[in-house]
């Protein structure tokens, strides 16, 4: 592997203090409540950098693990596009697919908008991918077009010894009444570092965007995602996420509901395991008057994996008529497995339902019982029940290979 | 068959069941009915192997030590109990669940697995004996079921698993009579040379559709009273009063405290 950064201009986020390109941006600490939950010490020992080539093969086995998904797809490995990997050719009319840089001669206002969207309360790592995330994907589906094939963007980590984040980008606009599936699939190899990925979501006057992200990065690597999405009138943003690998998997969705009856739907499931740490925290603002959200996470936390649902409804003057649902579901499956909820709640508008409800629990002894007395082992019997318990989040997801890749993934294949 | 003898089980030091002795021969249909709080579902989960009794004595299906067995391996030794409160698992599909309980008892077994087609046969045959529809299977395993529901998909289990013993545990209660007598039906089809039932019920109406060979009465967890059908007769007529009284010399007529389960 060769890399073209050079360590003068390749900035730790240790020296971050320093460096201009954070514009002011503290790295963050466990005061800030977004990050309370962060491990800190491997976060500081990140580092970050221009996109290092790779050449040669991806490991054999990160290869097979790229689910198989019908349509064009863009690999970013290292915080650059691999081309070889990649399958462009755009798969409709009024479909612009390209790499980010790509969009820059014939949609500048898509990479603007990707630079500046959702930056008001960003931190240091956001900062770092707008410095270094720009490999990435760009889409734009121009107004009335439906893009019946998922369009799949992998994003790979492969680290090597001056920066190992890999930083990348995805700037989406859906144009008035235009439709689309986007995947984004993380996915590492090697024992440190990890993906940075930004999305950056525009969707005009009707337009439906199915978004789904599977978070899978090597168990020692870290994931830091960052979804931020600006709806108009009418449109539906409906997200799904799994949040499965890392030592720390991150995402954060910065979702604004601009335009009159706009609707986000915001499935997750996460399925901590080890010592992981997986962390969503989520904001829906409510900034047009009859828009509807719900927030749907299920959280599965074996060993001593920590969850963290840090769920914000936040309803902004004039946004009457606002009906907002958050529920957060856990299942504990050791004793030392840990689940953190938080729901924060903000209404300055009049005539607003919101509901929030959060669960902690355990594995229905009953239900344990129930399947034994009919010939069916405990191990066997605990496996069902925690489907189960994840179906819901897994049988939402249309693309048939995608929920299979879920299934086999959290290691129930024939169920 | 089944041979229990001086059967004990207690939760928290509080005795439920104290000394029940009871032989099932091979296709013998027994009820067993008694107030509440006489250990009657107690006894029949203390046979399929609930957790967090304190047991004694000793219980054995076709010379099988039954108490020292997990719950599956109770099933594949023949043990099929029937819920009074089936659980409702969201999210577990019932063909799944059904399948999946099938071949692991066929396993237990010795016997190979069977397939998912094969199996579709093996289910609509049993739905029909329930008179269950065909969209039953995909829906989750008795989530937002009717309480009619939950007891036909009991009864359905029980005719994919194929039991040496069933214990229906109050399969009647909160049935209305159509729904009982599709019950009974089932039940009645299921009987068979090599397959025994115990009946726990409260109610003499449901023995009006499958006709017991013996009747038990149960108070304070020990059987008190055996017979005939007839029994159940006088039951009707008489309650539990005769047996209340005079085999607990002092004891007080209401069910022991914490016994209700």
């Amino acid at each position: 592997m060769t890399t073209t950064t050079t360590p003068a201009t390749n900035p730790t986020v240790s020296e971050a203090d320093d460096i201009d390109l954070l514009g002011g941006l503290d790295y963050p600490t466990r005061r800030d409540e977004a990050w309370r939950y962060a491990p800190h010490d491997t976060l500081k020992r990140l580092s970050f950098g221009r996109p290092a080539r790779p050449t040669g093969a991806l490991p054999r086995t990160l290869e097979g693990r790229i689910p198989a998904l019908d349509g064009p797809r863009i690999v970013i490995v290292n915080g650059a596009v691999d081309p070889d990997r990649s399958q462009l050719g755009n798969p409709a009319a009024g479909v612009h697919l390209s790499t980010l840089a790509g969009a820059g001669s014939e949609h500048p206002e898509l990479l603007a908008a990707h630079l500046d969207q959702g930056t008001d309360d960003g931190d240091a790592f956001l900062a770092l991918n707008i410095a270094y995330g720009n490999a990435g994907a760009a889409i734009h589906v121009a107004s009335g077009q439906a893009v019946n094939v998922p369009i799949h963007v992998v994003h790979i980590a492969l680290p090597d010894e001056t920066q190992n984040v890999s930083c990348s980008g995805v700037a989406i606009r859906l144009d008035d009444g235009a439709s689309a599936t986007v995947v984004e699939t993380s996915l590492g190899d090697g024992h440190h570092g990890g993906t940075n990925t930004r999305t950056t979501i525009t969707l005009g006057e009707g337009a439906t965007l199915d978004h789904i992200v599977v978070q899978d990065v090597e168990s020692t690597q870290v994931h830091l995602g960052r979804i931020s999405v600006t709806q108009g009138s009418r449109s539906a943003f409906r997200s799904h996420l799994f949040n499965l690998g890392g030592t720390y998997g991150r995402v954060v969705y910065d979702v604004r509901l601009a335009g009159d009856e706009a609707r986000a739907d915001l499935s997750g499931l996460y399925f901590g395991q080890g010592r992981q740490t997986l962390d969503q925290q989520i904001t829906v603002t409510h900034a047009a008057p009859d828009c509807t959200s719900r927030q749907r996470f299920r959280g599965v936390l074996d060993d001593q994996s920590t969850g963290v649902f840090n769920g914000g409804i936040d309803v902004r003057p004039g946004a009457d008529g606002t009906d907002a649902q958050q529920s957060n579901d856990n299942l504990l499956l050791s004793d030392r497995a840990e689940a953190n909820t938080q729901p924060r709640l903000e209404i300055l508008a009049d005539d607003v339902t919101c509901k929030h409800g959060a669960t902690v629990g355990q594995l229905d002894d009953n239900a344990l019982y129930y399947l034994r007395t009919r010939g069916i082992d405990e191990s066997d019997a605990r496996r069902i029940l925690i489907h189960g318990f994840a179906d819901e989040a897994i049988e939402a997801v249309d693309n048939e290979v995608l929920r299979a890749w879920i299934t086999e993934r959290l290691g129930h294949a024939d169920a | 068959m089944l041979h229990v003898q001086n059967l004990t089980a207690s939760i928290g030091g509080t005795p439920i069941l104290n000394g029940l002795d009871l032989e099932v021969g091979p296709g013998e249909v027994h009820a067993m009915m008694g107030p509440n709080g006489s250990g009657k579902s107690t006894f029949a989960h203390a046979l399929a192997g609930r957790d967090g009794y304190e047991i004694g004595g000793t219980a054995t299906l076709d010379g099988a030590d039954l108490l020292t067995m997990e719950p599956e391996a109770r099933a594949a030794a023949g043990v099929f109990i029937g819920f009074q409160y089936p659980v409702e698992i969201p999210g577990v599909n019932n063909m799944y669940f059904l399948r999946t309980a099938l071949n692991s008892v066929r396993r237990a077994r010795g016997e190979t697995e069977i397939g998912a087609r094969d199996f579709l046969a093996v289910a609509h045959e049993a739905m029909e004996l329930v008179e269950m529809n065909k969209d039953f299977l995909n829906r989750p395993v008795n989530a937002g079921f009717s309480g009619g529901e939950k007891k036909r998909n009991e009864i359905l289990q029980m005719a994919v698993l194929e039991p040496r013993l069933a214990i229906l545990d109050e399969t009647d209660s909160g049935l209305d009579i159509d729904a009982l007598q599709i019950i009974a039906s089932g039940v009645n089809a299921l009987r068979g040379p090599e397959r025994s039932v115990i009946m726990i019920t409260h109610y003499q109406r449901l023995l009006d559709y499958i006709r017991p060979d013996f009747v038990h009465v149960l108070v304070d967890g020990r059987i008190v009273e055996s017979g005939d059908h007839t029994l159940a007769l006088h039951l009707e007529d008489h309650g539990y009063a005769d047996f209340v009284n005079h085999d607990l010399d002092d004891t007080p007529a209401l069910p022991l405290a914490g016994a209700a389960t």
